[in-house]
């Protein structure tokens, strides 16, 4: 019986490289294809593959949030992230997620077979990186960093997640409202509540809130370019 | 020494350029589409760019703009600055995920023929690998493919 696998990444040209990458493996099929982490989630329940593979960076919904709401689905989905980058609160915001696998976008080509592997296993699979971090955390502590000891976040639900990062992307409450399929009044409601929750006062505030704990990324200039450009990565 | 580039005179000799191999091979997927190109070697940075455009001369360069050690424009002004002499017909081509007018200015003003977003680019390479190894100007963002002679 083949593995099956559900990548997301909204990159084309990416999950065309994971394609390739998994596939050469005898017994593995990418079983779907989605382009963002709304997609995911609503593929992974028809789908119901072995492993799911998502990007951290995603518009609409990004790989932590999915990983949130597919564990909340199903607490046996497998999902392994990827990710640019491998900051300690990304690491234990992934964790905190419940994803089983985090591999760096960079390395994917080296570990992500790996990753898939050790899933399949029944095991996890982190960067060594991760696995510092955790063995600092079991050192510290005398128990491994997991689950509500994430930094100093204020406690959003999924739902309110969800509509901070369409909220900072640039949608009105009325888009929002039709992409959840919720009525403007609800999302105004949620609004409110995140905005009192966070202690911010602006939409400019929420954004900045938004960058700084990873629901939306900054793309960086290439060196020499002064201007970091804001968009969702 | 023979030159490679009249000796497979018919075929796109492409370079890749990107410091992401799961990306590398990504565009390598796409490019197998056409079976008259052919990608002739892969670079993970600048550098990497600068040392194998002069090793294998290929005809088009596939660069992306942020990369370690030695950007895409910075690698694509040396590259330029290198061939000058050499009428080699040689064309860069970005494929970034720079979604940005003035970006792609800066790619342009470096000695870029084209340039393509990475978000699309499964859409637009081909057409803008087979615009800039006709020596035509491909510049593609988000919603606005544009060739032009």
């Amino acid at each position: 019986m083949k593995l099956r696998i559900l990548l997301a990444d909204d990159h084309e040209i990416v999950r065309r490289g994971l394609c390739a990458l998994l596939q050469k493996r005898e017994g593995w099929e990418v079983c779907g294809e989605a382009s963002d982490g709304r997609e995911a989630v609503e593929m992974a329940k028809k789908l119901k593959p072995d492993v799911v593979i998502v990007d951290i960076g995603m518009p609409s919904l990004n790989g932590l949030d999915t990983t949130r709401q597919l564990m909340q689905h199903d607490p046996q989905f497998k999902v392994i992230v990827l990710t640019i980058t491998d900051s300690d609160q990304v690491i234990r915001e992934a964790l905190d997620a419940g994803a089983r696998g985090f591999v760096l976008k960079s390395d994917a080509a080296r570990d992500l077979v790996s990753a898939v592997e050790a899933l399949q296993s029944k095991r996890m699979f982190f960067t060594p990186r991760v696995n510092d971090l955790v063995l600092a955390g079991f050192l510290d502590k005398g128990h491994v960093v997991t689950r509500n000891e994430a930094p100093n976040l204020p406690t959003l639900t999924v739902r309110e997640r969800e509509i901070t990062q369409l909220l900072a992307e640039g949608k009105s409450s009325k888009e929002v409202a039709t992409m959840l399929n919720l009525s403007t009044k609800t999302v105004e409601t949620h609004r409110s509540n995140i905005m009192r929750k966070l202690s911010l006062h602006s939409i400019r505030d929420l954004v900045v809130y938004a960058i700084k704990n990873n629901i939306i990324q900054i793309q960086m200039p290439a060196q020499n370019h002064s201007a970091p450009e804001t968009t969702v990565a | 020494m023979p030159d490679q580039r009249t000796e497979h005179f018919m075929a796109v000799r492409i370079l890749l350029v990107d410091d992401h191999p799961i990306v590398r091979q990504g565009l390598r997927t796409l490019l197998q589409g056409r079976g008259d190109w052919q990608v002739v070697g892969e670079a993970s940075d600048g550098i990497e760019a600068v040392e194998k455009v002069e090793s294998l001369q290929p005809d088009v360069v596939v660069l992306d703009v942020t990369m370690p050690r030695m950007n895409g424009l910075e690698a694509c002004r040396l590259i330029q600055q290198k061939q000058k002499n050499k009428d080699s017909g040689l064309e860069v081509l970005f494929v970034t995920q720079h979604d940005s007018p003035q970006m792609m200015r800066e790619a342009l003003d470096a000695g870029a023929r084209g340039y393509v977003v990475k978000s699309n680019a499964a859409r637009d390479l081909l057409e803008a690998v087979e615009s800039v190894s006709q020596h035509r100007v491909f510049t593609a963002l988000a919603r606005s493919p544009q060739a032009s002679g």
